[in-house]
């Protein structure tokens, strides 16, 4: 396979190769066989050498004269001749290198062998990608940003030449190809041991499911992140073992229902999500009155799962008649278009507190906002953008919540593939209702600060060698987590720091106390703080004279007889 | 009959059958070896090896290599002769070492024509 390009070279060259041998003997051998004449009249013929280099000068058409004497008129016929033949031979054959260099079937196996190359030598974990758009990109730079490597596999050649001109931080290896053939899988590196997830946001549930199924069987042990915006794709794909199902419409749904019931708790999973920890005032929904949706498609569903749960009345307004007819009995649905002024009366849009705009179409839906607003100035807008470049249109009509689809799938897959706990942490948070969520962002705030970072730790014998080390010295000694909350210059005070959340194997402890859990090997650590707090952290995890000085209170003494082994 | 094998056929073996020709005679007497043949050998292998170039298989490997082999050592004659005329003279040293390297060659060529013969007389059609 590697040596695709060479051979193909190789090929192309024979004939080409050909016709230069047999043209230069031709023509050496005429040039040995005629007879020649000295300036003192004696007949002479030239050896193969003379020959030879006579040849190879004419026929490059350097022409250094004729050598070693001037030649005689049947030498002159011959060389004539020879000059036709030899130069048209050696013009075809440069010719045929230009066209090989231009070929495309050659370019193509040239940058497939770059491709190969370039993944063979990766050795840090990295991601392969299907597809490579506005979704995509905007992941591949986060993760890019946080040093996670990434491989692209695109259909389009186009935009792989968009891909090259993006200047990433790290390179970013894109494969030309069409993921219905398997091979295409192999050569971006599945196999490989460092192959730590196959990542696939394509708006056809379809296409997701297709690579959802031959990632998992090309290699089972790959995470294999997809997006299904249908229920029944969301379920085939988890049965095959598609390990992260990403439904954009639920996130909706469930982010409209927490801001209905527990907005702590919505704040606490935006902060997670990278917004900073405060809730605007036009993030929280009216909970009082009627709520219009326009749309009954995919996101139509979604919310109106979530708003029921939430005890909210609502009506639906959808154009067309066949989705209308999939609602179920005793669902309110009005078919007609959305932005018709009849239709939003007939809705009553002056009684209710709250539109929703949730088609697919970008403009329908800023049009639709617009009307309501006309008929009633207060109500609340919330407008579903579907696409980035409509961003600048979406901020200057003035919506009270967009939501924008886009932007969710990046931050959502993005803390899958890098902050795995943040993702579980906001999945286990979601049952805990909203007295627990107040309680958390005040303590958040309280002992940090009003935007807290977070970080993920792995504790193992590398990250937490120090630890290692004085469990393995002395017997039954337990470092609780507080340990890492002291302050490296004083170990009464306390760093800004809190532990969220504990994987230790199966076990799951959310905000644990923590001086009373135990740190492990193998603990998976979510904390919360400033980036000073998480380096102190780091180093009393690593380094033995501070754990010692954090742990017991007073700086690690070796003896020079212990040092110098004589004890 | 297979054109293809023909025409293989016919210059690996008169790649070998001329290469024969020049190196037969006594290696210290030059008249013996007739420097158009050697020319005609040396044309007749590079044709040879670039009928092998592209063929991805075991033997047509071997078979490249058995002629790049005797390609380099005609070759190398040549220009010991070359060198032997215009440069140092031609002295008995010259004139082994240019025949020696024909011999070389045809050991090239030799192994060059086994592995043919083997593979068509291995193949069932």
């Amino acid at each position: 396979m590697q040596n695709n390009s060479l051979f193909l070279i190789i090929k192309r060259m024979r004939t080409p190769m050909y016709v230069l041998v047999v043209t230069f003997s031709i023509s050496i051998l005429g040039m040995v066989l005629i007879p020649g004449q000295t300036p003192d009249g004696q007949t002479y013929h030239l050896t193969f050498f003379d020959a030879f280099y006579f040849v190879s000068y004419m026929a490059t058409t350097i022409g250094f004269g004729e050598s070693p004497y001037a030649f005689t008129y049947p030498q002159k016929l011959w060389v004539g001749f020879c000059i036709y033949l030899t130069v048209i031979g050696w013009f075809y054959a440069i010719g045929a290198i230009i066209t090989l260099v231009q070929d495309k079937v050659l370019a193509a196996q040239i940058a497939l062998a770059q491709f190969q190359r370039k993944v063979r030598k990766m050795e840090d974990p990295f991601i392969i990608f299907v597809g490579y758009n506005s979704l995509t990109r905007r992941i591949i730079d986060h993760l890019a940003k946080d040093g996670i490597r990434s491989v692209v596999i695109e259909k389009n050649d186009e935009k792989i030449k968009e891909l090259s001109l993006q200047d990433y931080t790290i390179e970013v290896p894109a494969l030309s190809g069409d993921i219905r053939n398997p091979e295409v899988f192999k050569i971006a590196g599945i196999h490989k041991a460092n192959c730590r997830a196959v990542v696939s946001l394509f708006n056809d549930d379809v296409m997701n499911l297709h690579v959802a199924l031959s990632a998992k069987l090309m290699n089972k042990h790959v995470t294999v992140v997809v997006e299904a915006t249908q229920e029944e794709y969301g379920q085939n794909l988890k049965t095959i073992g598609a390990d992260i199902v990403e439904n954009p419409f639920k996130i909706v749904a469930k982010r409209i229902y927490l801001s209905l019931t527990s907005p702590s708790l919505l704040m606490i999973e935006q902060w997670l999500y990278g917004d900073p920890l405060v809730l605007r005032k036009k993030d929280r929904l009216p909970r009082e009155g009627k709520y219009i949706v326009c749309g009954y498609g995919r996101m139509g569903q979604a919310l109106e799962v979530g708003l029921k749960r939430a005890g909210i009345d609502y009506i639906f307004i959808e154009a067309s008649p066949e989705k209308a007819a999939k609602a179920r009995r005793g669902e309110k649905v009005i078919v007609g278009d959305a932005d018709d002024k009849k239709i939003l009366l007939k809705a009553d849009i002056q009684e209710a507190s709250c539109i929703i705009a949730a088609t697919k179409d970008d403009l329908l839906n800023l049009s639709i906002i617009m009307a309501a607003k006309r008929i009633n100035p207060d109500i609340y807008t919330v407008a579903r953008e579907n696409h980035l470049a409509d961003s600048v249109v979406f901020k200057a009509a003035k919506i009270d919540r967009v939501i924008m689809l886009e932007t969710l799938m990046i931050n959502k897959t993005y803390n899958v593939l890098a902050r795995p706990l943040a993702d579980r942490f906001i999945r286990l948070i979601s049952y805990r209702g909203e007295s627990w969520g107040e309680k958390t962002v005040k303590l958040l705030k309280e002992k940090i600060n009003n935007n807290p970072d977070t970080r993920e730790m792995k504790v193992d014998e590398e990250s937490a060698y120090a630890v290692a080390m004085m469990m393995k010295e002395k017997e039954g000694v337990k470092v609780p987590y507080e340990v890492l909350q002291r302050r490296r210059d004083d170990w009464r005070k306390h760093n800004p720091l809190m532990i969220l959340y504990i994987r230790r194997g199966e076990e799951e402890i959310l905000l644990p106390d923590a001086t009373e859990v135990m740190i492990e090997m193998g603990d998976e650590v979510l904390f919360a703080g400033t980036k000073e707090a998480f380096e102190d952290a780091e180093y009393i995890m690593q380094n033995l004279y501070e754990l010692h000085y954090a742990f017991y209170g007073e700086e690690y003494e070796i003896s020079w007889k212990h040092r110098l082994g004589v004890a | 009959m297979n054109l293809e094998k023909v025409i293989s056929g016919f210059f690996i073996i008169l790649a070998l059958t001329l290469n024969f020709g020049f190196f037969y005679g006594d290696p210290t007497i030059l008249e013996q070896h007739n420097r158009y043949e050697l020319f005609a050998a040396i044309i007749v292998n590079l044709i040879a090896t670039i009928y092998k170039l592209g063929d991805k298989t075991q033997l047509g490997a071997v078979l490249l290599a058995t002629s790049l082999v005797a390609d380099i050592q005609l070759i190398g004659a040549a220009s010991i002769w070359a060198l032997g005329e215009y440069v140092t003279g031609l002295n008995t040293e010259t004139i082994t070492a240019i025949i020696s390297f024909s011999g070389g060659a045809l050991l090239a060529n030799i192994i060059s024509v086994v592995l043919f013969t083997g593979d068509v007389l291995k193949s069932k059609r």
